[in-house]
């Protein structure tokens, strides 16, 4: 773990689809190992926010630097280092139909790593083992619930140790249980590994206990709303609609 | 930093006298190094470190595999933060649940974002076609060889049957048309010289191409449309694995080698289908075979090959290309499927055309 330097920094970020703007002026820096939710209304760019930062779209505007490396100017050998020291969940989890969960895993290994079969076997089985689905490792995505597809994806988000890793809503479909689970596997990851998380949430338990940072996006202003600790916004204070999302959710 | 430990990994098993089994493990862990071949002997084992560096996922995933099956497993010799990682995958073999309800996920194919038709993407489609075979063959493309295989099978012996048929078919036409023609003027012996020429050179080759559009550039188009809808081309590319690469170059490699052998053998039932119609009252079997043989050339042989192997490009790349451009949604999915078997008809038409022009200039 490194700690203090900024492995992920924003600035002035535009996101959106084809010309049209979603969000803009968006600016923020996340240190190593640091864990970041990004919240906010359904609709209002998470999902397209965590594709920028990824690396999968081009912005509108602004720059994205990722591990050091600028994404807007990143081409080949670099491009593909950064992908492949990232792991993206999408929040369709996007497993791949045609292959079990355990291929489904083992597919970026055999793909990546230069380890004999059986410990990409004996790895996928882990990872699998780790989100909680080593009973369901050989049916295929149709066969299996919404959540459990979610953790798959999980898994195979994980399946290279990921420096840093991008969740797009990994807790929902989740039962309570799971859920509870995956906060603690969050947590335990980045003990071992010092991995970084930027993860998308709406369960404010959740990304109290997990999150170092969270960043609202406000879909009334087309901007961020604030961003930091989010032990900072259960005071009222500096950014009520951010207050709003923390204690009106810890009402129900 | 200076005293960390550097070395392979390693473990060792001593058994203590009271039947307690002691692992050591040490050494730097990485998937990308062999990890030791040990296992874990009876059912009391105690895990210890030792010299232990830097480590992923590859040391918790070996304890895991190992202590899985192991009754009394102590791992309070290890760093906490490898325990917890060892911890949290058993805990997770004992509380994994059972499907409750069956998602619907869309079949295994995914990419391109927008529907554009237009000529600059597909030429782009065939360029980054282009560039992933020459990083296959300089072996640093991604390609799904599973997908290779199947697909000699799908889209090659799979087509046998229908291609012996439509081949046999088109022979004996031909064969019956030329007859009536050439009963007039009492050369009925040539009709042998136009059907084996005539599938030779031309309709092999172009039968198992529409063939080949109508099973498998629509079959592609499905299948890498609907990868779009599931975002599972996404995937691939969120890991750095070129979706043109690993989908789109073993489809259309299995096809271009595919087509030609189909049409080879389309040829062959072509000729026999011509015999059939000849043989039944105006040439005898004999004359039939001796005139055929003497029209097939070695260049009509290699013309109607080369335009087979264009053949099945086109055929292959049409689909690929339609399903990487489909829209995301089931109607797009069924838009591609259309319009690659039209596209890919219509290039195979166009560029037979082409052909003949060129083969025509070198006289071939
Ligand atoms: N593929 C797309 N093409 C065009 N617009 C999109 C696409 N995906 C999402 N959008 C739009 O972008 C906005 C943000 O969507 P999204 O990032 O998915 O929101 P969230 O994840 O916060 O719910 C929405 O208004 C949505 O309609
Ligand atoms: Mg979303």
């Amino acid at each position: 773990m490194s700690g203090g330097r900024d492995i992920l920094v924003c600035q002035d970020l535009a996101i959106g689809h084809g010309d049209r703007v979603v969000m803009d002026r968006l600016s923020f820096a996340l240190p190593a190992g640091r864990i970041l939710a990004v919240i906010g209304p359904s609709g209002c760019g998470k999902s397209t926010l965590m594709r920028a930062l990824g690396g999968l779209d081009e912005p509108i505007g602004g720059r994205t630097t990722l591990m050091g490396i600028d994404l807007a100017t990143a081409a080949g050998a670099d491009r593909q280092s950064i992908l492949r020291r990232t792991g993206f969940l999408f929040q369709g989890s996007a497993l791949f139909s045609s292959l079990t969960l355990r291929e489904n895993i083992e597919m970026p290994m055999r793909e990546f790593l230069r380890c004999p079969a059986k410990e990409i076997r004996q790895l996928a089985e882990y990872k699998l083992a780790l989100v909680g689905l080593a009973d369901a490792m050989d049916k295929l995505p149709s066969e299996i619930s919404g959540g459990m597809a979610k953790r798959a994806g999980i898994a195979r988000a994980m399946a290279l140790d990921p420096e840093v890793i991008f969740l797009d809503e990994p807790s929902a479909g989740l039962d309570p249980v799971s859920s509870g689970r995956l906060d603690e596997l969050i947590l335990r990851l980045r003990a071992a590994f010092g991995t970084t998380v930027v993860l998308v949430s709406h369960e404010v338990p959740s990304i109290l206990r997990t999150a170092d940072f969270c960043v609202y996006l406000d879909p009334e202003t087309g901007t961020m709303g604030a961003y930091g600790p989010p032990k900072d916004f259960l005071q009222a204070g500096q950014a009520p609609k951010v207050h709003a999302f923390f204690t009106q959710a810890r009402f129900d | 930093m200076s005293q960390a430990p550097s070395g392979l990994p390693f473990a060792r098993t001593e058994i203590q006298a009271d039947g307690l089994a002691v692992v050591t493990v040490g050494g730097v862990w990485s998937a990308d190094v062999a990890l030791p071949d040990l296992a874990f002997k009876g059912d009391r084992v105690k895990v210890v470190a030792e010299d232990l560096g830097t480590f992923d996922s590859s040391l918790p995933s070996w304890l895991f595999a190992r202590g899985r099956h192991v009754r009394q497993l102590d791992l309070s010799g290890l760093p906490a933060r490898l325990q917890s990682l060892v911890t949290m995958a058993e805990k997770a073999s004992e509380t994994a649940e059972k499907p409750e309800e069956f998602g619907l996920l869309e079949r295994f194919g995914t990419w391109g974002v927008d529907s554009g038709s237009s000529w600059a993407r597909a030429f782009e489609h065939v360029g980054q076609t282009a560039l992933g075979f020459l990083r296959m063959v300089t072996g640093k493309a991604k390609v799904n060889w599973s997908d290779f295989t199947l697909q000699l099978q799908t889209a090659g012996v799979d087509a046998l049957p229908i291609v012996a048929l439509l081949g046999f078919l088109t022979g004996l036409i031909m064969a019956y048309v030329g007859l009536i023609q050439l009963r007039q003027v009492g050369a009925t012996v040539y009709v042998a010289n136009l059907v084996s020429l005539a599938m030779t050179r031309e309709m092999g080759a172009l039968m198992t191409g529409v063939i080949a559009c109508g099973r498998t550039s629509t079959a592609f188009a499905s299948q890498l449309g609907s990868m779009n809808v599931s975002q599972e081309t996404d995937a691939l590319r969120a890991l750095g694995i070129s979706p043109v690469e690993y989908l789109a170059l073993p489809r259309i490699l299995a096809v271009t080698l595919m087509v030609p052998l189909l049409a080879v053998f389309a040829t062959f039932i072509g000729v026999f289908g011509g015999m059939v119609v000849a043989c039944a009252g105006d040439l005898s079997v004999e004359q039939y075979l001796t005139q055929a043989v003497r029209a097939i050339t070695f260049k009509s042989f290699l013309v109607g090959f080369i335009k087979s192997v264009a053949f099945g490009f086109i055929a292959a790349w049409a689909g690929c290309y339609r399903g990487a451009v489909a829209k995301r949604s089931a109607l797009g999915v069924g838009e591609a499927a259309t319009s690659a078997a039209v596209l890919g008809i219509t290039f195979i038409v166009v560029s037979d055309a082409l052909f003949a022009v060129i083969f025509n200039l070198f006289n071939l």
